[in-house]
């Protein structure tokens, strides 16, 4: 009662006052109990938006107890908190596996925490700990290997067994961030395909991709949180759960906020807890969850009317490793969801990662759920809060960047003739020499071992010896991604390059051993 | 219409084989993708079933490899209608349906010499299958 008041006074706050409805307010209680008497009117947050569009925000709020909402994505900080029970003798696990995935023992004896993207040592990057729990799930056998040092009290320091989720004492889906409000649309502006969280993105701006439900996500459709914290009772999973706080990361100000959430894995199931595998990245688990959300007051009903076309993301991107990644503006979610977008003026194809179509299939059960009277509503006994800040890491060590040990390239331009490129290698000590074109931009590169070859060869000409297919580096990239990307290629030097492709410099692997060896 | 891939090697790539037999035997190809360099390549061709035996005899007397390249099968079972892998496809093959399943063309597909979208299913729902049926491709990414 008291919680709904005081929701409803800081909605109206500057609102307009010549609607009718102003001031009438619905509890949690009283949905409850037309719940329980069959009588709610329960509406997903697609019907909502229509209704609002067709009939007004005050038929709505008149008609409407509670909108439905769903998102199914995948969600990487999820886990499950599982007890095994007492072996004879006791063992104490030190180190444990599941399906070949190390799983941790954070507390005493024989609980352990299954985290989704930890891999399998036999199939990493294909099965995982979200597979181990979608598994499990699933009613299927998995097997338990764990050692323990052996203490006076837990002998046992070996134990290898199968089990199933009827064998666990508890088995708690606890994801500590789950549901992210809106996300980012990743793209990739480099000249090769990269294998990322957000997927596959083709090089050159080839394919978008996104994730989140957009107008169907829960915290969306309640940005101020005004329903929604610890207690509140959801959809988890295809069973009941709750949210137990603030997800990881919560940024509410930057309309990124997360849920932390529970609930009785046994009671799941598998069709909305899927693991993934996402290549080269590692695994994840994909959840299902709807959050319901009463409609107290007109403020709540004119926010579950939210669309896509209002919500809008970065478009961000991912070929550069660092933190702060270059955005290439905003783009809606009504546009992400329409398959193309526009970046510097050229279309490009945008694919989601979470399933829409799963979303709605959530908040469609959830609603029937409510109808049927299996599922009531609760009110939060603390809200979220509205204005953590999401604060990067601490660094007490700077690590090192291309730019910090480039130096000048020796250059040549195409026009020039071997032997004078020969003589500039000796004069110069140096094994690159970096080919550009009158304005400073890179055209290839030549090694000392390409004009041995030329010699030997008896070639004359610079364009039959040097190597057009140049991998080069950016200046602001971290030195490591750099010295990866010499050993992949087993090359020598990459040219460092602005994104003209003009040269800045070049790094030689003789400088990533003088840096990075020092350090490592 | 039936589809078959031709493999050149290094001495072939300069020779106009397929020209040839196009001109010899009044077939008409369509040529669906192709990858080519200096050394060699691999071309995928659409020609008329009925002209499907000959033509590819005529391509191997010529010394190059004829192969039927492996379908690609989605396993509706696995697939959750993410659509990670729609705007990866470079034939529009895959596409959304007005409920947001992920519906899938194997008429437009190209097949094993595409495959684009296989390593990006986190379902692992795609997979690359040989014309008869069996002996499915296993799709576990290489550690280089």
């Amino acid at each position: 009662m008291i919680y709904s008041r005081s929701a409803f006074s800081i909605c109206i706050k500057g609102k307009a006052t010549t609607l009718s409805n102003e001031g009438k307010t619905r509890t949690v209680e009283e949905i409850n109990a037309k719940i329980r008497k069959g009588d709610a009117q329960v509406l997903t947050a697609e019907e909502m938006k229509k209704l609002v569009e067709s009939s007004g925000v005050e038929v709505a709020f008149k008609e409407v107890d509670v909108v439905t909402t769903g998102t199914f994505g995948a969600m990487c900080s999820s886990g499950a908190v599982i007890n095994l029970g007492h072996s004879d003798p006791p063992i104490k696990i030190d180190h444990a596996w599941i399906n070949d995935v190390e799983v941790c023992h954070p507390g005493a004896a024989v609980d352990i925490f299954i985290g989704a993207t930890n891999m399998s040592e036999k199939q990493p990057f294909e099965y995982g700990g979200g597979h181990v729990i979608g598994d499990l799930v699933a009613g299927k056998e998995v097997e338990l290997r764990a050692t323990a040092y052996g203490t006076d009290c837990y002998p046992r320091t070996q134990v290898k067994t199968t089990l199933t989720k009827d064998d666990l004492n508890q088995f708690c889906l606890l994801n500590f961030r789950n549901g992210y409000q809106r996300y980012n649309c990743a793209v990739n502006s480099s000249d090769e395909t990269i294998y990322t969280y957000m997927s596959k993105l083709l090089p050159r701006f080839r394919n978008a991709t996104y994730s989140g439900a957009g107008e169907l996500n829960p915290l969306m459709n309640d940005p101020d949180y005004e329903t929604m914290g610890m207690g509140t009772r959801i959809f988890l999973g295809g069973g009941q759960g709750y949210i137990i706080g603030e997800g990881t990361q919560h940024s509410p100000k930057n309309l990124s906020g997360t849920l932390m959430v529970k609930g009785d894995a046994k009671k799941m199931t598998p069709e909305y807890l899927q693991g993934a595998a996402f290549t080269k990245y590692g695994t994840s688990l994909y959840v299902g969850l709807g959050v319901p959300i009463p409609i107290l007051n007109m403020g709540l009903a004119k926010k579950t009317a939210i669309r896509d076309s209002e919500i809008f993301t970065d478009i961000v991107d991912y070929s550069v490793p660092r933190r702060d990644r270059p955005k290439f503006g905003q783009v809606s979610y009504k546009e992400l969801k329409s398959g193309s977008i526009t970046i510097n003026g050229k279309k490009v194809r945008v694919s989601s990662l979470s399933s829409l179509k799963m979303a709605k299939k959530v908040s469609q059960t959830l609603k029937s759920w409510i109808e049927e009277g299996t599922f009531t509503l609760t009110s939060p006994v603390e809200r979220l809060p509205t204005s953590t800040v999401f604060k990067s890491m601490r660094q007490t060590e700077e690590i090192p960047f291309v730019v910090s040990v480039m130096h000048p390239a020796v250059t040549c331009t195409e026009d020039e003739e071997i032997r004078a490129i020969a003589e500039r290698i000796v004069t110069k000590s140096v094994n690159h020499i970096v080919v550009v074109d009158a304005t400073g931009k890179l055209r290839g590169i030549v090694t000392s071992w390409d004009i041995t070859r030329a010699m030997a060869e008896g070639k004359k000409a610079l364009s039959d010896i040097e190597s057009r297919n140049v991998i080069t580096a950016k200046p602001d990239e971290p030195l490591e991604v750099a010295s990866k990307r010499l050993a992949q290629h087993n090359i020598s030097a990459l040219p460092v390059v602005d994104i003209e492709r003009k040269v800045l410099g070049i790094v030689t692997s003789e400088d990533v051993a003088k840096l990075l060896g020092r350090r490592y | 219409m039936g589809r078959i891939l031709i493999r050149v090697n290094e001495e072939q790539v300069s020779e106009p084989i397929a020209s040839q037999v196009i001109i010899e035997y009044k077939v008409p190809m369509v040529i669906l993708s192709a990858h080519i360099n200096s050394k060699g390549g691999e071309i995928l061709v659409e020609i008329p079933d009925d002209t499907e035996d000959k033509i590819v005899e005529a391509l191997r007397k010529r010394g190059v490899t004829v192969s039927v390249p492996k379908s690609i099968e989605v396993d509706s079972e696995k697939c959750f209608s993410c659509g990670s892998c729609v705007a990866l496809c470079p034939v529009e093959a895959i596409s959304l349906t007005s409920d947001s399943s992920v519906q899938f063309d194997k008429e437009k597909c190209l097949g094993s010499t595409c495959s684009i979208c296989v390593d990006a299913c986190p379902a692992r729902a795609i997979k690359a299958v040989k014309p008869n049926g069996n002996g499915s491709q296993n799709n576990r990414e290489k550690k280089s």
